[in-house]
């Protein structure tokens, strides 16, 4: 388990260095001129050029190129071109935010989706079932702005319960996580359900229930084991999703997290920003992709890991 | 004997315990749509950063809540009459938020490091015709520049030429962004992703001022959300509120809604050495078959008002021109006499915001009737910019018609007609987007800005509007208005007419 480990850690540089050299790219690939876009409206060819040089966005690609590789290498992510703020700063702001938050909506989203859909695949087709699909499709269905100033509109301004926004204690947390987790729980609901209903019809199930195995063996023992595996995977999927930022809610909430930083650095072309967040977020994935298959291994001793 | 004690143990607790309750912090908080960017005031060039560091740092002259000219850390100054020297007087009895005094040598080293271009600052060219700095003595400035400038004073009460101590710098360099000390009413505290705190400086040279003692800035990008703060009493001033959501606001007993005409002035920027819109007949023709009217109706609810000259009504040496009244008859006569009898095809570019959607679509509605058949193209950003300035003259240009918009940012006549109809503001210089180019006009803006003298500047800026607007290189739209909301219990905070939050230092909570 352990070389296992060393060897898919290792095995992540490679995918990295590749990420960070398409990124860089990439970004530099998009119309628009960051200096000119951060120094505004008002500015005169005199006001570009400087912010221009500061940001050393004057030479020359190829040179930017090695010393941004070589900078990253070193765990330098450089500075904001908007802000001069170190990168490492202005995303450690809002890391923990954005984990916060991602973590709490998926805790209730997991829990709530998947038991509502092991629910539905074991009372298919009865009303429990119907209802709950029904449930299912409006969370998708739902906009996550609407939902949210709906939510902020009625626990905030009408009965002054919940804070409107911002991060702070656990009050601030209830309205966007639980915005945050009402797609995904949908989809962990609708998801569950299938995959159930799938392994339900499996030759080893009926076996189960032939050899006399009572019910609830049957849904824990052997249909839930195995139904879990594309369930983890999705929840996995989610995850490293959502640890991208969730840009409606933070919106909607005024969340300080990474989505947002990664939607206004966008938009000013704030290269050093871009491509430390997306860094990040691959980062973030192949981490969770090792953790995903570390739990199939646990869920189903069967799996190997090689 | 015990009586006696007892009740004047009580009378103590109850002034003690009413002192307490009457003292009650007076806390600001106030929503704000963007995150700040900095807070050296000499490297900012967005609204909501300027307005902070308004709060902590001041200068010699100040523009208030109408954007008239104040004094403030200086008392009075004299100027030559060829606009090349200009004296000011400072206050005296002021210090900055590090202890260190307010003198000359803090103006001279301000006004330096903003205008040396080797510090890269955003604002530099704001400063670049200043040729030297002397400090008199130590309350006695004396700025010389290296041409005429009338303006001057205007760019000085500009962010740009706030001072700063010169401590700060010297200890921080760089990082004195995040450690600003000023003279201002409210000192630093603390600065996390959205949040930005302030606290009353107690030594603040007014004396008995400021009145409220912590001001919050909260960084909140979506409008509802915004206004759910101020509903549910987590902000006691918000901005910007879109236009179809102020009539919302208007019958709340808690909120008054603030809706003030502002500086900036929207108009669609024709291509004028293109065709059609080289002829003038077809410009004018534009302009009579838009309904301005209807336009700030359907775009704005009502809260703007129609444009009657090239600059803001709110500008110095604003000169009302007339209207182009909306008359689709005469625009198309003005367009068969040009040659285009049956109108021609073109494309309407801008930025991909609702509210400029909504507008370029109004247009393009309003130009079909004439037969002018316009193609709206919503543009990012980043990407209109590039459009805009990736050229290198006119003949490079992509964009035939422009919908845009111009504020002067220092409130000056000068800066609010020079970068968008001299000739030599022609893009990438600055931002002539319709490439137009008269000497008359050329005349009056170069006339206006070479001498202080007022009726001079407003002779010379009447000659530029009329030309300006009889040549019509822009459909005139409208000038919009400042739209925003607070709490009834706040008192002193204003939207400038250039669209800047403003706390007076004599705001108060109730």
């Amino acid at each position: 388990m352990l070389d296992y480990l060393i060897r898919r850690l290792f095995g992540t540089v490679p995918v990295l260095l590749a990420v960070a050299a398409f990124v860089f790219l990439f970004v530099h690939l998009l119309p628009g001129d960051p200096a000119r876009l951060v120094a505004g409206p008002d500015a005169t060819p005199q006001d570009i050029a400087a912010v221009r040089a500061d940001m050393g966005l004057d030479q020359p690609l190829i040179v930017q190129f090695v010393r941004y590789l070589g900078q990253t290498v070193q765990l330098n992510l450089g500075r904001s071109i908007k802000t001069h703020q170190t990168v490492a700063e202005l995303i450690g702001e809002r890391f923990m935010p954005t984990l916060l938050l991602t973590v709490f909506a998926m805790l209730w989203s997991v829990i709530v989706g998947v038991g509502v859909g092991v629910l539905s695949g074991v009372k298919r087709g009865r009303w429990q079932d119907q209802l709950a699909m029904v449930l299912a499709i409006s969370g998708i269905s739902f906009p996550g702005f609407w939902l949210g100033l709906l939510l902020i509109d009625l626990f905030s301004v009408r009965l002054g319960w919940l804070p409107t926004g911002g991060y702070g204690g656990w009050q601030n947390f209830v309205l966007p996580a639980f915005t945050l987790g009402t797609a995904v729980a949908a989809v962990m609901a609708r998801f569950t359900r299938s995959a159930f209903v799938e392994i339900t019809a499996e030759d080893y199930v009926r076996t189960a229930r032939a050899k006399g195995v009572p019910e609830r063996g049957v849904v824990w023992k052997h249909t839930l084991r195995n139904a879990l595996i594309p369930v983890i995977t999705l929840t996995g999927l989610q995850f490293g999703f959502l640890l991208g930022g969730a840009i409606v809610v933070e919106t909607v909430f005024a969340w300080p997290g990474l989505g947002r930083l990664l939607v206004d650095s966008v938009s000013y072309r704030d290269y050093p920003v871009i491509q430390a967040e997306i860094l990040l977020f691959s980062f973030e994935f192949v981490l969770i992709n090792l953790l995903v298959d570390l739990l199939y291994a646990v869920v189903n001793p069967e799996i190997r890991l090689r | 004997m015990r009586h006696t004690v007892s009740r004047t143990l009580l009378a103590v607790a109850l002034t003690l315990g009413l002192s307490g309750a009457a003292r009650a912090a007076k806390d600001l908080v106030v929503g704000i749509p963007v995150n700040l960017t900095g807070l050296d005031p000499a490297d900012l060039n967005d609204n909501a950063s300027q307005s902070a560091a308004r709060l902590m740092f001041e200068g010699l002259y100040n523009l208030d809540e109408h954007m008239q000219l104040q004094p403030q850390l200086a008392e009075s100054y004299e100027a030559t009459e060829d606009a090349k020297e200009f004296t000011f007087h400072l206050r005296k009895g002021v210090t900055f938020h590090d202890g260190t005094p307010f003198n000359a040598a803090a103006v001279k080293f301000s006004f330096d490091r903003a205008g040396n271009p080797e510090n890269h600052l955003k604002r530099q060219s704001l400063y670049v015709m200043i040729d030297h700095t002397d400090a008199v003595d130590d309350y006695t400035v004396r700025v010389v520049l290296k041409y005429p400038f009338g303006a001057f004073v205007n760019d000085i009460a500009h962010p740009g030429a706030l001072i700063v101590s010169p401590k700060s710098v010297q200890q921080y360099g760089k990082e004195v962004t995040r450690h600003p000390s000023g003279t201002g009413p409210y000192e630093f505290v603390s600065w996390t992703a959205d949040t930005l705190r302030m606290k009353k400086n107690e030594h603040y040279w007014r004396s008995g001022q400021p009145n409220v003692d912590t001001v919050t800035y909260r960084s909140v990008p979506e409008n509802g959300a915004r206004i759910a703060m101020l509903q549910a009493g987590e902000a006691q001033f918000i901005y910007p509120v879109p236009p179809e959501l102020i009539a919302s606001l208007q019958n709340s007993p808690t909120i008054t809604v603030f809706d003030e005409p502002s500086i900036l002035g929207r108009y669609v920027a024709l291509n004028v050495m293109r065709k059609p819109f080289d002829d003038p007949r077809v410009r004018l023709a534009l302009n009579y078959a838009v309904d301005k009217q209807a336009f700030i109706k359907v775009v704005f609810s009502g809260h703007a008002d129609t444009m009657d000259s090239p600059m803001p009504q709110l500008l110095p040496f604003h000169q009302k021109q007339g209207s182009y009244s909306y008359d689709p008859a005469k625009a198309k006569a003005l367009l068969a006499e040009a040659g285009y009898p049956n109108g021609f095809e073109s494309t309407l570019t801008g930025i991909s915001d609702t509210l400029a959607q909504r507008g370029m679509q109004f247009i393009q509605q309003q130009l079909a009737a004439v037969g002018v058949k316009v193609n709206v193209e919503p543009l990012e950003a980043g990407v209109l910019t590039a459009k805009q300035f990736n050229v290198t003259g006119p003949q490079d240009a992509t964009i035939v018609m422009n919908f845009g918009a111009w504020s002067s940012s220092t409130g000056d006549a000068d800066w609010g007609i020079r970068p968008i109809a001299y000739t030599k503001s022609f893009p990438p210089v600055l931002a002539n987007l319709a490439w137009y180019s008269n000497p008359v006009t050329d005349a009056g803006i170069e006339a206006g800005l070479a001498t202080v003298d007022p009726d001079k500047r407003a002779a010379a800026y009447a000659q530029a509007q009329a030309q300006v607007w009889r040549d019509a290189p822009w459909i005139f739209v409208d000038v919009d208005h400042s739209l925003a909301a607070y709490s009834k219990k706040l008192h002193g905070a204003f939207m400038r007419p250039d669209l800047q939050f403003y706390l007076r230092t004599d705001a108060s909570l109730d």
